[in-house]
């Protein structure tokens, strides 16, 4: 009787924390599965009954706003832009915070305090500098020179995250690779990169949804229609088509699907990673 | 074929603070098993890995078969280690973590498997070859270790406390293991620890270092017998030897230690020596085993009057704290298990005179 009375009273204790969870899920969740069905909706129908069930679906909506509208354009251009930003930055962040934790050299606090500055900088500071710097090499307007943009921006978080996880593995691991014969570089590739793998898919991922989504650096230093990123070619639809909230909504749910795609893949291992450290 | 020499070795990591490693000189013969012995902080492992190249050197030279490495890159000095906390690869099967360093050296695929599984078949790691560490037990992750120091077939092997890991049990076969191993391959070795037991057991020779010097080198009965100072007397021996308080005097032209209110006449030792210490303190050193609860036939036995003060039973053996009644010094003595002492009782404690030490107490070496 006892252990039922604790029972009923370990339940009414968790009941703010469960009252609390499902309201952030009902405002975290509830607007994106209304701009998921409203993107199985056309306009008219929207506009008759905002929050109604999507019957029939439009599932023809999605090839309409793929080939109609210059989506796949904005699409490969976003994808293009980011997995190579992505590659650079994850490479060299990974050296820069390598070098960071492993090696005691002259101006390695100065260097650290540099790079991590980059983390307390807004965008918004940045952007006329950088517009003026990518006019003058001749990268305005270029997806080259967005990567660029992405990469310099993007340094500081990166290094920070593995550096953190990087000074963690044990000295004892470079030395034994020192011992078998390996050159600083060599160890780098087969020893640092591999044994952070957690720390790698966590700034991986965050870079990744981060510069998906990226769009204030985007519409600034690119002017050209078929250079946009998606999140361009979403404003841009809005633009063209005023009132089409349907295909908005549809262009929303494209532009969305490999953010969730990634990571739903890596998120265990990010959440891993993010904690890692946390508790050593 | 390696014979190690070291030679006024110094390391200072901060020109502010005293050096790390101060002017430590030694050699280790081709084939012989060097144990570095000392506490923690002593410096023993920055000698090791000055040795293996991983750590830069100060002052002072390492070579081997006459050759100096100061310059040599570790990979390039051809000695393998092995490491306390083992450092195997977390990513990389067993078979990869002993492949790892002979895939660098360009040595043909056939050759390596060879001597992988001739490694693994000799260390019982067989049937882990494809697990990863994180799947082994802590002997085994030790074995692994171990084994990718055998795969090498290096000059020299270096060991940085790699049993220190283990629990107490698997520590005693391992370190059998360990010195069956070696004694077999015969490498050259040198082993750093800071436990006395394993220094003892495993060392052909072992060298002493107390706060980055060192402070005695030998085979490890003769350091046992002999310790050079009062550090060493100490550090070597469970419960570590006694020192008490006393004065150096000669009667009747022989020599005597007076201590605890006694004077106890010492035998096999030169009176020539001692001449310096004629009426002068010295510390008066003996080992617990050489206390008795009634005298030995046959042995010059002195008698100390004594209080228990605590009886700790070990099973095999008793250890007794006792107080001095000349002095109240304290003194520890290690007597047969079945003994009828109890907390409290009072008796005239036997010492074998002749295992007496005596040490200065200024210098605190040993008078010899």
């Amino acid at each position: 009787m006892v252990a039922g009375m604790r029972f009923g009273f370990e339940q009414i204790r968790r009941l703010p924390l469960a009252l609390f969870v499902l309201l952030y899920t009902v405002v975290t969740g509830g607007p994106f599965l209304w701009v998921a069905t409203m993107s199985l909706r056309t306009t008219s129908e929207i506009f008759k009954d905002p929050y109604g069930y999507p019957s029939p679906a439009h599932w023809e909506k999605f090839a309409d706003a793929w080939t109609k509208s210059n989506y796949h354009t904005y699409f490969w251009n976003s994808v293009v832009v980011v997995v190579i930003a992505v590659a650079l930055v994850t490479v060299i962040g990974a050296m820069a915070a390598h070098c960071l934790a492993r090696y005691r050299f002259r101006g390695n606090r100065l260097m650290r305090f540099l790079i991590l500055s980059g983390l307390v900088l807004p965008p918004q500071l940045l952007i006329l500098a950088l517009f003026q710097i990518l006019l003058d090499v001749n990268l305005y307007n270029t997806l080259t020179g967005l990567v660029v943009v992405y990469v310099a921006t993007h340094i500081a978080m990166t290094v920070y995250i593995l550096e953190g996880f990087f000074m963690q593995i044990p000295q004892d691991l470079f030395d034994a690779a020192r011992m078998d014969g390996y050159s600083d570089f060599e160890i780098f590739w087969r020893v640092t990169m591999p044994v952070g793998a957690p720390a790698i898919f966590t700034t991986v991922t965050l870079n990744f949804i981060i510069l998906w989504n990226e769009f204030l650096f985007a519409v600034v230093l690119l002017t050209d229609d078929d250079k946009r990123t998606l999140p361009l070619g979403i404003m841009h639809f809005m633009g063209s088509h005023q009132l089409d909230v349907g295909m908005v909504a549809t262009g929303l749910m494209i532009a969305i699907l490999p953010v969730i795609l990634i990571y739903g893949f890596f998120s265990e291992t990010m959440i891993k990673g993010m904690t890692a450290g946390a508790v050593r | 074929m390696a014979v190690i020499t070291v030679d006024q070795l110094s390391k200072r990591y901060d020109s502010t603070v005293a050096p790390a490693v101060k002017e430590v000189s030694f050699t280790v013969a081709d084939r012989e098993f060097m144990v570095l012995l000392g506490p923690s902080g002593c410096g023993k492992s920055t000698v090791l890995r000055m040795i293996a190249g991983l750590e830069p050197i100060t002052a002072g030279t390492v070579s081997i078969d006459g050759k100096v490495m100061n310059q040599v890159p570790a990979k390039a000095r051809d000695i393998a280690m092995v490491f306390q906390s083992y450092a195997l690869y977390p990513h990389m099967k067993v078979y990869d973590n002993l492949a790892f360093g002979l895939r660098r050296r360009g040595i043909a695929v056939g050759e390596i498997d060879r001597r992988v599984r001739a490694a693994a078949a000799k260390l019982g790691l067989t049937e882990f070859l494809q697990r990863k560490p994180h799947a082994l037990s802590g002997g085994q992750r030790q074995r692994v270790a171990l084994g990718r120091a055998i795969v090498r077939d290096p000059k020299v092997f270096l060991f940085d406390e790699p049993l220190s890991n283990l629990d107490a049990a698997l520590r005693v076969t391992t370190r059998n293991e360990l010195i069956k191993q070696q004694r077999e391959i015969g490498t050259t070795s040198i082993y750093v620890t800071h436990d006395q037991v394993e220094a003892m057991t495993m060392g052909d020779r072992i060298c002493i270092m107390n706060l980055g010097e060192m402070v005695q080198i030998g085979r490890p009965l003769e350091v046992y017998r002999n310790p050079a100072d009062t550090f060493v007397a100490r550090f070597l021996g469970n419960p570590p030897m006694n020192l008490l308080q006393g004065r150096f005097a000669i009667d009747d032209g022989r020599a005597v230690a007076r201590f605890a209110g006694r004077g106890v006449e010492l035998t096999k030792r030169a009176t020539a020596s001692l001449t310096g210490y004629i009426g002068r303190k010295v510390i008066v050193g003996i080992r617990p085993e050489d206390l008795y609860e009634t005298p030995h036939a046959g042995a010059s036995m002195a008698r100390l009057p004594a209080r228990v003060a605590v009886v700790e039973p070990l099973g095999a053996e008793t250890l007794l704290v006792l107080a001095l009644e000349g002095s109240g010094e304290e003194l520890i003595a290690r007597i047969g298990r079945d003994t009828a002492l109890r907390s409290g009782d009072r008796f005239e404690v036997a010492l074998d005179t002749s295992a007496i030490h005596l040490f200065d107490p200024d210098t605190t070496k040993a008078i010899v």
